[in-house]
């Protein structure tokens, strides 16, 4: 079970389709871990459901009934099926953007215990990733220019705030300096969506920082 | 924005405000339509679903005129097409018949918009959709108050709160896009968004 959930107003702006696509996937990929956000998004998506009902009418013409009812008999569109021989037991969604087991990705190496894989969502303006971080590994510590999301989908980590594990969702704004550590006993794998590059802060670490250009799209 | 307000009473109370329509029967119309449509598809209840249900989502689309005419009637197609095809997954005792037709039209709206921008993604709105898992007896009583309960807290809110969440559920804006479009500071926005998911939280937690 989740410790860790998104901020109410970020579950709103889910319930109410006002975020863009890797954001919005991410909170969908929780919510498949944690079913009291469940709950809270079937009680905002209400809020828009009420609102739907209040606005005021728009007329639309017979021939529009009359050619969706020419349509009932199509085929139903096709359904993307659950991927069954992968190995990452995701929900759908992140199932069907890894396609296929976590050893099948193009892993970046940017530290001895720490790689990522970019993965494609079309979303022109946040990065959406995968980090995978060797047991007891450590991400140096940095900051983001801008926010990021995090999900925990394999292992755990800790870092100067709490220790996280999978279905945790994590926002981060900002300066927030901190140093995750992978637990031990198993690697760790996270989503990461961000919409500014990571900045390693110590010296020694900041020579990579061209290699962590934001991969967005 | 063509919302209508209601001043005065709570519906709940007063039996008649627009507010009531889907704690009263005409709720369990719509729902039971929907169960017919998806039990034995029901073209006659499907044409009536139709009739009330395709203005309001036209009224969706043409929201903050985000689509032409043309395209908020394409819209509506499709949102129609799917309430026939999902009928058979949607359950009343879950969800109101109006928050169902909603959510697929939100969904419907976010593809189009990608769609009409060339924007090039492998996610469809429908994969975001979780596969149904079981709920426990006590969460579907839940959720069945806790939607009347939204509807009764919408009716109560300020005008200067409704404004946002109107702007935010009817025209897909983002905080910051709402933020400048109604010429406020986003943290004036973020503080009345917080205010109304306070009384939200307030009634989830009763």
């Amino acid at each position: 079970m989740a410790h860790h959930h998104p901020p109410m107003d970020l579950l709103l702006e889910y319930a109410a389709g006002a975020l863009p696509v890797a954001q919005s996937a991410c909170v969908a990929a929780h919510l498949s871990y944690c079913q009291r956000c469940r709950q809270v998004v079937d009680r905002l998506e209400d809020v828009g459901g009420a609102h739907l009902e209040r606005l005021d009418p728009q007329p639309v013409g017979e021939s529009v009934l009359e050619s969706v009812m020419a349509r009932l008999d199509d085929p139903e569109p096709l359904r993307y099926a659950p991927n069954e021989v992968s190995d990452t037991q995701l929900p759908g969604l992140l199932d069907r953007l890894i396609n296929g087991n976590y050893a099948d990705l193009a892993w970046k190496r940017v530290t001895q215990s720490l790689s990522i894989s970019y993965l494609k969502t079309g979303d022109p303006n946040h990065e959406f990733a995968l980090y995978r971080i060797a047991e007891g590994g450590r991400i140096p510590e940095h900051t983001h220019g801008g926010s990021e999301m995090t999900l925990v989908l394999r292992g755990g980590f800790a870092d100067e705030s709490g220790e996280y594990h999978p279905g945790d969702f994590l926002v981060r704004e900002g300066w927030d300096k901190h140093t995750p550590v992978a637990l031990e006993g198993e690697e760790c794998i996270c989503l990461a969506v961000l919409d500014a590059p990571l900045k390693f802060t110590r010296l020694r670490h900041r020579w990579l920082n061209p290699l962590l250009k934001l991969h967005a799209g | 924005m063509a919302i209508k307000k209601d001043a005065g009473n709570s519906p709940a109370a007063s039996g008649n405000g627009k507010w009531n329509v889907p704690t009263g029967r005409r709720t369990d119309e719509w729902s039971t339509a929907l169960v017919q449509i998806g039990e034995s598809q029901d073209r006659g209840a499907f044409t009536r679903f139709f009739r009330h249900f395709a203005p309001l989502i036209k009224a969706f689309a043409l929201s903050g005129s985000s689509l032409s005419a043309s395209h908020a009637d394409e819209l509506v197609q499709e949102v129609m097409l799917k309430v026939w095809q999902k009928a058979g997954g949607f359950n009343p005792e879950k969800a109101a018949a109006s928050t169902w037709v909603y959510t697929i039209a939100r969904n419907c709206r976010t593809d189009m918009f990608r769609r009409l921008q060339k924007f090039d993604t492998p996610l469809a709105s429908d994969d975001f959709e979780l596969e149904s898992e079981e709920e426990e007896s006590f969460v579907v009583l839940h959720t069945r108050r806790g939607a009347e309960r939204v509807r009764e807290l919408m009716s109560d809110l300020p005008p200067d709160q409704a404004q946002i969440l109107a702007k935010v559920y009817m025209e897909g804006k983002s905080h910051s896009e709402a933020a400048a479009e109604l010429d406020l500071p986003l943290g004036t926005v973020k503080s009345r968004v917080r205010l109304a998911i306070q009384k939200l939280q307030g009634l989830m937690e009763a």
